[in-house]
């Protein structure tokens, strides 16, 4: 680089450039990132498809069958808790108020999704579904139980968020962290949305 | 303008050597642990060789220290264990820190012109991941069944509860997860950092090959590594949850799951795995090959172009690893000509290498001596492999020990030489000294002569019909008459674990100490080389702009310009019409 002339104008100029290309750094590495998450999923839906192609009847008919009512309840949660964060980004680009209250927004109704969850789980092994009840306990817990996961730890990244936005501390220069976790709760959404009809609806 | 501000160094001990963001502090770290690993993962060899050579017969020396309960024998689930973890350390312990975490760290920032990598404290988070997962690694040793034992492939049921009741499989399954998101950590720093960091005119064309192997190798890691952390996931569940995916027979409910995924998912990474490993001792063969001979390297688009179609069909060849499990043959005859297909762009690589080579002023220090070995090595690896590849010779060869010798020389040996190559050219630019050159050619020699007749022994003995893993491999009739080629294989075999300690002698002797080494020992013109040797922690005081590309050797202008056959990618030569307008402050030179 050559050495410029530094006059104020330039250092800030310079200062907008130099944060416009950590943001897009950041970006790029977590959609690199997200991508190589996204083939774990892939290889857990890979085994999903060949452990079912292996297996008639599916599901088990002595085994009992999924709800449909309660899970859709989640979809929706998550749904709608994503378009939340998606709102939150874009009032933060353009510095409009109200970026913490839409993450907390998206935190309660992740938090919904987590519980809904659990209930079903805990329903669903009250009746005798159980991992070692074969390969569709097998596939049911193990894909639906490493999912929520990442829900959880996207819990915790969305309280932490909220409280930044609360404070005003996402607008138009500074989203970094409120843009790469947007994509990773997008991302959580969709692997779950699979997974709903995937597992329970196919 | 400045996209890489320069941070102060960090003062404290804790922060400069051990929780360091600095990838050349990273990649020391990684260097030595691989290094330990290498050593480790050796000696595990040295054992497996004693137990074919004399089978069942008292272990001298260290045998009665690591197998008191038995006397000094080697039980059949001790050697289990102690192949199953010479191949695992070997692969995701040695050779993946010491070529990717190592070199890929300390090299990728320097040579295109960046201050550090993209993330540098997510670099710091992939160590100690790896760190966890080495220690995983080494507790497996100490509980109760000992460790994994399943073989490095870990294929179910072997490797699930049935097979392998102890708490050190469940270990080794851990260690090999977190190691994944350790290397997908890194990979995902180094695509970034080549994407974002390259210093103004370095493009892609114009990146030293060396950068191009590790950035097509850590492609393929965050692409396939996660495929193996879903296997590993899922036997984790199967292991410590009783869920059924691999379980299958009288051991699972309702007919189970299929232990056949398990490869599925397996060689889905295992073969890209390969390429991991290989692309980027390929990449720095095709650079050593040029700066030795002093030639620019020959067609470097067509290298770029090889690497990158080897790369793409990397992902779609796997089923040639499962061409026994019963699969459809037309899924065989195509995994069959897609792999066949790779030996043509890999040729491609090896007519640039040799015609690099050709009519070069060769230099035969000992960096380019273990570049000709890998070249070598590697040679005789590709061509058992075509064996393999075929469906019709491999359904007789699969499990032999030809297949153990086929892999050994192709990613074992050729990605040990490349290590040590690598090591011996970057030694002065990592620590500020040099190697011993007449030390590194002994280990050369000895290393390469010894590792011939190691693994052509082993492809012969496979190709007589010799199974691989055998505890006992005279228990058949018809191997019995291979137990001398067996037990000389053997000789060899401690012959070339003995010519290592030369290797650890001269890395020792130099390692520590003032450093002496110029800054550009070898007259090379790619970026590290112009500044000093070790590099300051910000690398670059100012940011170089590079004209050209990496392998500018002998050129005639040069030579009368600058009275020397090279020239650095980001030196403006004082007459040069096309730069000479576009040169408002020249980049920085040294002598």
């Amino acid at each position: 680089m050559t050495a410029a002339v530094r006059e104020p104008s330039d250092l800030q100029a310079s200062n907008v450039r130099l944060a416009a290309h950590q943001a897009g750094t950041a970006f790029l590495g977590m959609v690199i990132f997200m991508g190589s998450w996204a083939m774990l999923f892939a290889g857990l839906f890979f085994a999903y498809g060949i452990v079912r192609a292996g297996s008639h009847p599916w599901p088990p008919i002595d085994l009992p069958s999924l709800p449909l009512a309660m899970p859709a309840v989640a979809t929706a949660a998550l749904a709608l808790s994503s378009l939340a964060m998606q709102t939150a980004l874009t009032r933060a680009r353009r510095s409009l108020s109200g970026v913490g209250g839409l993450v907390f927004a998206a935190l309660v109704l992740g938090a919904v999704f987590l519980a809904v969850q659990i209930s079903v789980w805990l329903q669903l092994w009250s009746v005798g579904l159980q991992p070692s009840t074969g390969t569709f306990a097998s596939v049911f817990y193990g894909l639906t139980v490493f999912h929520a996961v990442h829900v959880a730890v996207g819990l915790f990244a969305l309280a932490f968020l909220g409280i930044q936005g609360a404070r005003n501390r996402y607008h138009a220069a500074a989203h970094i962290p409120l843009r790469l976790w947007t994509l990773y709760w997008h991302m959580v959404g969709v692997v779950w949305l699979l997974m709903y009809v995937l597992i329970y609806l196919v | 303008m400045d996209l890489q501000p320069i941070h102060p160094a960090p003062k404290s001990f804790l922060r400069r050597y051990i929780f360091s963001t600095d990838h050349k502090v990273i990649a020391k770290q990684f260097l030595w642990s691989g290094l330990l690993f290498l050593l480790f993962g050796g000696f595990l060899s040295m054992l497996i060789r004693w137990q074919w050579a004399f089978p069942g017969e008292r272990v001298p020396v260290v045998g009665q220290a690591l197998f008191a309960k038995s006397d000094g024998i080697i039980t059949p689930a001790s050697y289990n264990a102690v192949f199953t973890m010479h191949g695992l350390i070997m692969i995701f312990f040695a050779i993946t820190p010491i070529l990717i975490g190592a070199l890929g760290n300390f090299t990728i920032p320097l040579m295109i012109g960046a201050r550090d990598m993209a993330f540098p404290r997510l670099n710091m988070a992939s160590f100690w991941t790896f760190v966890v997962s080495m220690t995983f690694i080494v507790l497996s040793f100490f509980v109760q069944l000992g460790s994994a034992a399943a073989g490095w492939t870990t294929y179910p049921p072997l490797s699930t509860k049935i097979g392998t009741p102890g708490l050190g499989q469940t270990f080794v399954v851990v260690a090999i997860f977190l190691t994944g998101a350790a290397t997908i950590m890194g990979a995902v720093n180094y695509v970034t950092t080549v994407i974002r960091f390259r210093a103004p005119g370095m493009t892609y064309m114009r990146m030293p090959l060396t950068v191009w192997g590790l950035w097509l190798t850590s492609i393929l890691n965050v692409l396939f590594v996660p495929v193996l952390g879903a296997a590993a996931l899922l036997l984790f569940l199967d292991r410590v949850f009783g869920t059924q995916f691999f379980i299958s027979g009288a051991a699972a409910v309702r007919g189970g799951g299929d232990p056949i995924l398990f490869q599925h998912l397996f060689w889905i990474f295992g073969h890209p795995e390969v390429y991991i490993l290989i692309l980027p001792a390929w990449g720095v063969v095709a650079d050593f090959v040029s700066f030795f001979s002093r030639k620019p390297a020959y067609w470097y688009k067509g290298s770029v172009i090889a690497m990158t179609a080897i790369t793409v069909l990397s992902a779609i060849v796997y089923g040639h690893h499962m061409f026994t499990t019963g699969m459809n043959p037309m899924l065989g005859k195509a995994f069959m000509i897609l792999t066949l297909i790779i030996s043509a762009p890999a040729e491609l690589l090896f007519l640039n290498w040799l015609h690099t080579i050709w009519k070069g002023s060769v230099r035969l220090t000992a960096t380019m001596l273990f570049t000709l070995g890998v070249i070598f090595v590697f040679a005789l690896g590709g061509l058992t492999g075509i064996y393999l590849a075929t469906i019709s010779t491999d359904l007789y060869l699969h499990d032999t020990m030809f297949v153990v010798g086929h892999f050994h020389l192709t990613m074992a040996a050729a990605s040990f030489l490349a290590s040590i190559a690598s090591i011996h050219f970057w030694f002065p630019k990592m620590f500020g000294r040099k190697l011993s050159e007449t030390l590194g050619k002994a280990h050369f020699w000895t290393s390469l002569v010894f590792i011939t007749l190691v693994f052509v022994g082993q492809l012969a003995v496979g190709y007589a019909g010799q199974p691989r893993r055998m505890w006992d491999p005279n228990q058949y009739t018809f191997v019995q008459h291979l137990a001398p080629l067996n037990r000389w294989t053997s000789y060899f075999g401690f012959a070339l674990g003995l010519s290592q300690l030369i290797f650890v002698y001269n890395f020792f002797r130099n390692v520590f100490g003032p450093a002496n080494a110029e800054p550009n020992p070898w007259g090379v013109g790619t970026l590290e080389w112009t500044i000093s040797s070790p590099p300051p922690p910000h690398n670059f005081d100012v940011i170089p702009t590079v004209v050209r590309g990496p392998h500018e050797f002998a050129n005639p202008d040069v030579q009368v310009l600058l009275g020397r056959d090279w020239v650095a990618q980001n030196e403006v030569l004082p007459v040069d019409p096309p730069n000479a307008a576009a040169a408002p402050a020249r980049g920085v030179t040294q002598s």
